[in-house]
């Protein structure tokens, strides 16, 4: 049983492989249906298959691929033209090939599936269908095909036939194969066949006598039932010798190696890597400790040796586990060619870089996506044949997939001379939709109308088709692409057609990080989805419906404070400055506040194990040179955190001190009383009473400052008395203005001091507003309601 | 000669296992203070004791969780019991120590005020836990008694529960 599973998986193993370059094969043996050597290999895989399966006793899959082996062989010795109705008759049992090898592959059994009305349709493509100025009578076309089905059957029957039978049944074989070619190359020649078709009426013979030969020599043996083992596996390989095309590339020499290994493999070059970090960091402060002592020369070429080698060796161990590209890119031909007859147009598939190589997980990421981009520009981008004509393009749509090394990203673009994206368009349809808001609209700029396909719910399709129009598949784009990382980038041109990059990190495992400080904590921001940094002004902030901005050339972006995301607590800054990352994710921007950037790291992912595992806007943690650890930012959870979190960037922009607080009530209004004398406070604690709004008190500015500093309150204005014991009003105008944050937070001094020369000194500290005692209650109720943007009425408030 | 030798070896053997009969009616604790309050784990469940380190906090955790600390490669997560327990967080001090425990499934640092020390308890000298209102979630696995005192052994499977 061991033995047959081990069989078995090597069956499934070429199969799959040979599958894979199929595909291709057959769309572009409908191009140049003439091409002898395409069909060759198309047919040797069938033929490849139907051996193999037949002697694991798949008999649903030999069954099948024995009918398309006729068709194939028919077209083969040219006794069939393969049109595009037989392509699809073709195309639609390799599907069903391709299936029943999975079905093999997950429950070692061919069952299930429904082959039946596929092989009718085929064997009539055999019988009927046959083209009538092929000189060849019809029944001559079972005959050609015997030979080979009855071999691959009679090879099962082996086991229960006698020796003499055997001996026999190949004589009979032997003889029916010759007459069969000599007939066949008579009926050819006589036909006057083109001079192309002569080496195949010569080379079919060989090439079949020399499959005969294993089969010939295998039955003498007497032990009968190795025999045909012996047989149906050599008889593939000889044919594959025998043929006359070289095989499209040199064979390799490879070892299969079980993945799990590898990442074993991975995980250890991981901890080298921190190891290294580590050593690096070591040695930076040994130097700095024993500058000019002899052992450090040697110490920095140790180091710099193990640093040198294990970024050598994580490079290769990374490649191991790179595949090409092509992989994915092979099944784009066939689906664009059945997409083009579906939807009626023609599209043409300019496919380069397939040789480019990328990480195996992230290649087995990236096909779905691909599927959908490319479904939607065959769908949506490219234009029927009319409009095509109507603009002075070729009728022939061009779709390109093209894939490049960039640094340390791949980039998969995705082209096509379609009529383009409208972004006006695209917004109306998201207004109608109800995806964004009019005012989102407004501030939108090309790019992020672009970005909207990516909505989930959002089409541009009137009307739901196979191919699209649900809103679905694009959203699974994004979704993919934020799994590995990666970054979208859309530009399109109406009527000239519309360019899609993929960029994507090479590997996942270990990556460069950008660390960024706030406060005393790191957090680590995986470059690849850092687009740029910027340093800017504190006054370049704007709010727009509640949330931050900034203008960055021509695009709008928002930014949150990364202290807001992970609740770090804000103790002042005076910082006039601020360093906004700029993060971009499939198609989405955002800007990140940090306090400092650090610097650039590679780092290794590692998990923070069950119980902390999947927190919120962490990926992970990383281990830092000094022994630390890092938190790793998860820039897709992120993103959407950005959306919920309370945002108080703008308190701190200082555009105006309640505008990024929703007042819903009139106690959500903060103001802080500050004065020595408890009457004073109390008084205009009464004052203010009726407006409903929340008091804080303190009794001098040293106290004040403090409650400011703690940050618990956020307040809406601050009433100051100006003769205070240890802090006098003026000083904690002045302290307060030096923080950046209360830039606009409204001061009002009340005080008794009525000279000129005192009001000065107010408006220089600061100050924006001067009562003087006494004063009625409703002056005082009226300068506060007019600082802090007061919007109820008494009414309600009492 | 040969009786002599086996009678040497006896000996020793007794030696060494004095009470090898009820070795399975042992349980090995370790005890520490956590508060006023004496606890204990099993030894077993322990992978081991460390002076306190530099940790990193983790955004969006519940106050006991302190954060993430680095132990020899791994990255552990870091619980403060005092604030687990509900009593008011302290600074640590010299007697201060991570105990990190473990399961099949978890490891998990863990902040103790004081080790006190390895108690050897016989199985029949530890009773049940208290009955309470909330038997599906207390922590304590059973009550030791020991000379004058009293000894709360705690579930370390429950401490590595997450519970957030």
């Amino acid at each position: 049983m061991d033995e047959f599973q081990e069989i078995l998986q090597d069956f499934l193993i070429e199969s799959f492989e040979l599958i894979e370059q199929l595909d291709q094969d057959l769309v572009e043996l409908e191009n140049s249906p003439e091409d002898l050597e395409l069909l060759n290999r198309i047919f040797r895989v069938a033929h490849t298959v139907k051996g193999a399966s037949s002697f694991l006793n798949f008999d649903v899959l030999t069954h099948l691929t024995h009918h398309m082996e006729d068709v194939l062989n028919k077209a083969r010795h040219g006794e069939l033209l393969l049109d595009a109705n037989i392509m699809d008759v073709v195309l639609e049992s390799i599907d069903l090939m391709k299936a029943l090898l999975t079905t093999i592959r997950d429950t070692s059994k061919d069952e299930g599936i429904e082959v039946e009305a596929c092989v009718v349709r085929l064997s009539a493509i055999t019988n009927g269908d046959a083209p009538v100025d092929v000189p060849v009578p019809e029944a001559a076309a079972p005959v050609v095909e015997a030979p080979v089905v009855e071999e691959v059957e009679d090879e099962l029957d082996y086991e229960n036939m006698s020796e003499d039978d055997v001996e026999a049944e190949i004589e009979r074989l032997l003889n029916e194969r010759q007459a069969s070619d000599k007939a066949k190359r008579d009926a050819k020649i006589a036909a006057g066949e083109a001079v192309p078709q002569m080496p195949d009426a010569e080379e079919s013979p060989a090439e079949e006598s020399k499959a005969e030969e294993p089969a010939a020599a295998a039955p003498p043996p007497p032990p009968v039932s190795p025999a045909p083992v012996a047989k149906t596996t050599a008889e593939p390989k000889v044919e594959k010798k025998a043929s006359p095309a070289p095989v499209a590339t040199t064979v390799e020499q490879t070892i299969r190696v079980d993945v799990k290994r590898l990442d074993h493999l991975m995980n250890l070059i991981g901890e080298l890597v921190l190891g290294k970090n580590r050593l690096i960091k070591i040695n930076d402060d040994v130097e700095e400790r024993y500058e000019g002592e002899e052992f450090l020369e040697e110490l920095n070429q140790v180091v710099s040796i193990v640093s040198l080698v294990t970024t050598d060796l994580q490079i290769a161990v990374m490649k191991t586990r790179m595949l090409p590209i092509g992989k994915v890119f092979n099944k784009f031909p066939r689906m664009i060619r059945d997409l083009s007859r579906e939807l009626g147009k023609k599209i043409e598939l300019e496919i380069s870089g397939e040789e480019t190589e990328l990480d195996k997980s992230i290649v087995e990421e990236i096909g779905d996506p691909l599927v959908h981009i490319i479904r939607n520009s065959c769908d949506h981008g490219v234009e029927d044949i009319e409009a095509r004509l109507a603009s002075g393009k070729s009728e022939t749509g061009i779709i390109g997939l093209k894939a490049y090394n960039e640094g340390n990203h791949i980039v998969i673009q995705i082209t096509d001379d379609g009529a383009g994206m409208d972004p006006d368009r695209l917004k109306m349809i998201a207004l109608d939709k109800g995806v964004i808001s009019e005012k989102e609209a407004d501030i939108m700029g090309d790019k992020e109308a672009f970005g909207l396909i990516f909505r989930p719910g959002f089409s541009t399709a009137a009307q739901v088709t196979n191919v699209s129009g649900r809103g679905v598949g694009m959203d699974v784009v994004k979704t993919n692409i934020e799994k590995l990382n990666g970054i979208i980038d859309i530009e399109s041109e109406l009527t000239k057609g519309t360019v899609m990059k993929l960029k994507i990190p090479l590997t996942l495992a270990i990556i460069q990080a950008l660390l960024v400080g706030v406060q005393e904590e790191y957090y680590a921001i995986p470059l690849a989805s850092v687009l740029e940094t910027v340093r800017i002004n504190k006054d370049e902030i704007y709010t727009v419906e509640n949330r931050s901005v900034m203008r960055l050339r021509d695009e709008v972006l928002s930014l949150v404070h990364i202290a807001d995301m992970f609740e770090v607590d804000r103790i002042f800054d005076a910082s006039e400055h601020a360093y906004v990352v700029v993060l971009g994710l499939a198609e989405t921007k955002i800007g990140l506040i940090v306090d400092t950037l650090v610097g650039q790291e590679e780092i290794v992912i590692k998990s923070m194990g069950e119980y902390l595992h999947g927190m919120e806007g962490i990926a992970g943690a990383t281990i830092r040179g000094d022994g630390g650890v890092t938190l790793i930012v998860d820039v897709a959870a992120l993103m959407q955190m950005a959306k919920t979190v309370k945002s108080t960037v703008t308190n701190e922009s200082g555009n105006s001190a309640g505008g990024s607080r929703v007042k819903t009530q009139p106690s959500d209004y903060k103001v802080m009383i500050i004065d020595d004398s408890k009457t004073d406070r109390k008084i205009m604690s009464l004052a203010l009473k009726p407006l409903g709004i929340t008091l804080i008190e303190a009794t001098d500015g040293v106290e004040a400052l403090n409650i400011l500093k703690s940050g618990e309150h956020n307040f809406d204005a601050l009433l100051i008395d100006i003769e205070m014991p240890r802090m006098d009003g003026y000083t904690l105008a002045s302290e307060i203005k030096k923080y950046n944050k209360y830039k606009n937070l409204p001061l009002i001094a009340v005080t008794s001091r009525t000279g000129k020369a005192d009001r000065m000194r107010g408006v220089e500290s600061g100050m924006v507003e001067y009562i003087t005692k006494p004063y009625s209650p409703d002056y005082l109720q009226n300068v506060v309601k007019r600082n802090i943007k007061f919007a109820f009425s008494e009414e309600s408030a009492s | 000669m040969s009786d002599k030798l086996q009678d040497i070896i006896n000996k020793q053997h007794n030696q060494i296992n004095p009470d090898e009969e009820n070795i399975d009616d042992i349980v090995q604790l370790v005890g520490f203070i956590i508060g006023e309050e004496e606890f204990s784990v099993p030894i077993l469940s322990i992978q081991e004791i460390i002076k306190p380190i530099e940790w990193t906090r983790v955004p969006r955790t519940p106050g006991y969780v302190l954060g993430v600390f680095n132990l020899r490669g791994t990255v552990i997560p870091l619980i403060d019991l005092r604030l687990k327990f509900g009593l008011p967080s302290e600074k640590m001090t010299e007697n201060s120590r991570f105990m990190v425990m473990k399961n099949d499934t978890e490891t998990a640092g863990f902040v103790i005020d004081r080790l006190t020390e390895a108690i050897r308890l016989k199985k029949h000298e530890i009773g049940p836990a208290p009955e309470t209102a909330m038997q599906e979630k207390t922590m304590i696995e059973g009550v030791g008694k020991q000379n004058d005192k009293i000894l709360t052994i705690l579930k370390v499977d429950k401490l590595l529960e997450r519970d957030f």
